[in-house]
């Protein structure tokens, strides 16, 4: 009894630290099966990357988490208790399609989307000018929606999507039609409103921004969850013993003494200095020691570190993994 | 606020500020007028063309009595039939027997070059059949017979009565009839303009994907709801607009035509009038027209929109929309009938199947029917728009998140079932 207590506490504690808990949750069409059982945990106050290729389910997941679609069956629980439709306010979701009224001025319609979220016409209208000046389009206010440009037509998206600060924002495609200087200014602004507490869950297939952003991720891949956990555990779980040697010396001579200890070894090239990089795959992780003796001995090491797989590498061959064995169960960590 | 008010509200400032929605409110009553008098017009410009016929009296009697009009040009022709048809300063030829007077069946005949006209035709049947009913009176050699046939004459119009109601009211089924058919068409067009613009409102947020934005702040089925309420407010607005017209020129109007009616002889005209004046029929009327039209539009935009977020573009919404225009048009057919015989069993069934309810009913209330018969179609018709959207909101919730294939008429049905 005293540890069932004991449990159930720490199960309470645990969950209040997960903003979103999906259970089991499944979801079919009459043509095929968006979402089977899927199951996974957001941390309240991190960036949480939901990947997956085309067609895996991810949108269908967002909208059962954003109320829009109910799932067949499992269960979604919202700060602690299962969400209903009054959690709808408390999370911003920027829908991968997305438009504007094409005939309404912007200003108007921030207003519009911002009531539509609950929010009082004066205190949508202070944090709207607030956001228009931080993102520097005040000048757009009497815009007619279709005088923007796409990516124009973003930041406004943007803006009506954070602006009633909810607990949770869910972003999904954020980058795209943006140019790299705007996509940077809207990092930023991820990244800060995070910091001031917010939980987000970001939808991409910009990997590289999944690794700049993200702190966990799960990869769906035909409707099951094939991959969940931290970034840094997940890149140092797929490490493949790759490192990257820099040294100077004969080139052709260290490469003969190392060459039995490396599985695989690819030169990247010489640079002005003299000094050479390889990029070898060692059998296993302590080979390194070997490795580094040998090469001490014959060169002068100017570097040497390891190699871990970018998420694109990781993503490729989860999916491709799961594809050749669908069978398979989801690697925990 | 509500976020349904705040939808509505949208939906409706952003229709009535457009030009379009003036514009259209002005010159929809000019239409209507243009329409109804053009026709009068054409027929009062486009008269007859002037005809000269040739005529080859074998009776020998007829033809000095035939009298000449604007258009028609009788000339008496001595010569054979062959010779006339040849003559080109003939339009057409007629042709009467000898015993014509006698022996009128058959024994007279017209011959033309291009179709004859009707008017011409009536013209001439007209005036032989009066000369020779004249001669045949003649050849009785009563004294006075004629001037006798003349007072004999009778024109009759009826007065008639409805004794089913508390207090005998003089009524005109011309009248009736009239107004029976105006309100059904006012009807007819609001239920088919104004519910498909709710449909093509629909395609073009999920098109430009602005759906999406919304529906992550309201449920699918808010923004639907304040879709139809939104533009069914822009229904009532513009209604309102054109009931204060009427009424303006009514006011203007009436006592001219009171005037009118006082001087005519014609008592059809004096009773249409009389009718016309009675404030407490015109306001029941107006009242009806309103109601029915409000659940007429409730229930039909409720099939649209469900229509409108099934498909992506106006194309592909064609073949689904029949679901509403064949019972809309179905309606309109049985409406022009059931103005003949409106208590027909038809006409009641009509009545009160929501499909038709609204238009059918519309035809028939000039005429007088059971209070209980309206309160019956009006009940049924809003249960059955209530039942509509909750199926609407069903589909509709599925539909706007399906992009790509035109779904059939099964597939929505599935989609409802979707949990």
């Amino acid at each position: 009894m005293q540890n069932y207590v004991i449990f159930t506490e720490k199960a309470r504690q645990i969950g209040m630290d997960n903003i979103i808990e999906v259970d089991k949750v499944s979801k079919a069409f009459t043509k095929h099966v968006a979402l089977d059982e899927v199951s996974l945990q957001v941390p309240r106050g991190k960036v949480y990357g939901l990947l997956g290729p085309n067609g895996a389910g991810k949108t269908t997941l967002i909208r059962i988490i954003n109320h829009i679609t109910a799932p067949d069956s499992g269960m979604v629980t919202f700060d602690g208790h299962p969400l209903t439709a009054a959690d709808v306010p408390n999370i911003g979701y920027l829908p991968e399609e997305r438009g504007l009224y094409k005939k309404m001025k912007v200003g108007e319609q921030a207003l519009f989307f911002a009531r539509l979220k609950g929010m009082s016409k004066h205190d949508a209208t202070a944090a709207l000018k607030e956001w228009f000046e931080r993102l520097e389009i005040t000048s757009w206010w009497d815009k007619k929606v279709e005088e923007l440009s796409k990516g124009m037509a973003q930041k406004v998206q943007f803006i009506v999507t954070v602006l009633h600060q909810p607990k949770l924002l869910i972003f999904d495609e954020p980058f795209s039609g943006f140019d790299p200087i705007n996509a940077n200014v809207l990092k930023r602004e991820i990244l800060h409103l995070r910091d001031q507490g917010a939980t987000v869950i970001f939808s991409t297939h910009n990997m590289a921004s999944v690794e700049e952003l993200c702190d966990n991720i799960t990869l769906i891949n035909k409707s099951h969850n094939i991959l969940t956990g931290p970034v840094a555990d997940l890149r140092r779980r797929f490490s493949d013993n790759t490192y990257e040697l820099g040294f100077e010396g004969d080139a052709e001579a260290v490469m003969a003494q190392i060459k039995p200890i490396v599985k695989k070894m690819d030169i990247l090239g010489t640079d002005r200095d003299g000094v050479t990089r390889l990029k070898l795959a060692l059998p296993a992780a302590d080979a390194s020691r070997e490795l580094l003796a040998t090469a001490n001995a014959c060169s002068m090491i100017r570097s040497f570190n390891q190699i871990l797989p970018s998420m694109d590498e990781i993503f490729i061959r989860t999916v491709e993994e799961s594809n050749s064995n669908s069978s398979q169960t989801p690697p925990a960590i | 606020m509500n976020p349904l008010k705040i939808i509505i509200a949208r939906e409706y400032l952003e229709r009535v500020k457009r030009k379009s929605f003036i514009i259209s409110t002005i010159l929809m009553p000019l239409l209507m007028v243009g329409m109804m008098v053009t026709p009068a017009l054409i027929a009062i410009l486009s008269g007859p063309e002037e005809r000269t016929i040739a005529v080859i009296d074998d009776s020998g009697v007829l033809a000095p009595t035939l009298q000449n009009d604007g258009e028609v040009t009788f000339r008496d022709f001595t010569g054979d039939l062959a010779d006339a048809k040849a003559n080109e300063d003939y339009d057409a030829i007629l042709v009467i027997g000898a015993d014509v007077v006698s022996n009128p069946q058959g024994n007279v005949a017209l011959y033309t070059r291009g179709a004859p006209s009707m008017q011409t035709e009536s013209y001439i049947t007209s005036q032989l059949e009066r000369t020779i009913e004249g001669l045949r009176i003649k050849a009785y050699n009563i004294e006075n017979l004629a001037q006798i046939m003349d007072e004999v004459k009778v024109s009759l119009t009826l007065n008639t009565f409805r004794i089913d109601k508390e207090e005998e009211s003089a009524t005109s089924s011309m009248l009736s009839y009239a107004l029976g058919m105006a309100t059904m068409f006012i009807l007819y067009m609001f239920i088919l303009l104004y519910g498909q613009m709710v449909m093509t409102s629909i395609i073009e947020e999920k098109n430009n994907r602005v759906l999406e934005l919304v529906v992550s702040s309201v449920k699918p089925t808010y923004l639907m709801m304040g879709k139809i309420l939104g533009i069914g407010f822009v229904a009532i607005t513009q209604i309102l607009i054109w009931a204060v017209l009427l009424v303006a020129c009514s006011i203007w109007l009436m006592p001219v035509l009171m005037n009118a009616a006082a001087d005519s002889a014609d008592p059809s005209f004096i009773q249409a009038m009389s009718q016309l004046g009675d404030t407490g029929f015109m306001v029941m009327l107006f009242g009806c027209l309103v109601l029915f039209l409000i659940g007429g539009y409730l229930f039909y935009s409720s099939i649209y929109a469900a229509i409108g977020s099934a498909v992506d573009n106006i194309q592909d919404a064609s073949q689904l929309q029949t679901i509403a225009i064949v019972p809309i048009i179905i309606a309109l057919v049985i409406s022009t009938t059931v103005v003949n015989d409106p208590n027909s069993s038809l006409a009641v069934w009509c009545s009160i199947i929501p499909f038709t309810s609204p238009m059918v009913m519309m035809a028939r209330l000039p005429f007088g029917i059971p209070g209980w018969e309206t309160i019956v179609s009006l009940v049924v018709l809003y249960l059955s728009f209530i039942a509509m959207i909750w199926l609407s909101a069903k589909i509709y919730r599925v539909g706007i998140f399906m992009y790509g294939k035109k779904p059939s008429f099964a597939e929505l049905i599935r989609w409802a079932r979707y949990k």
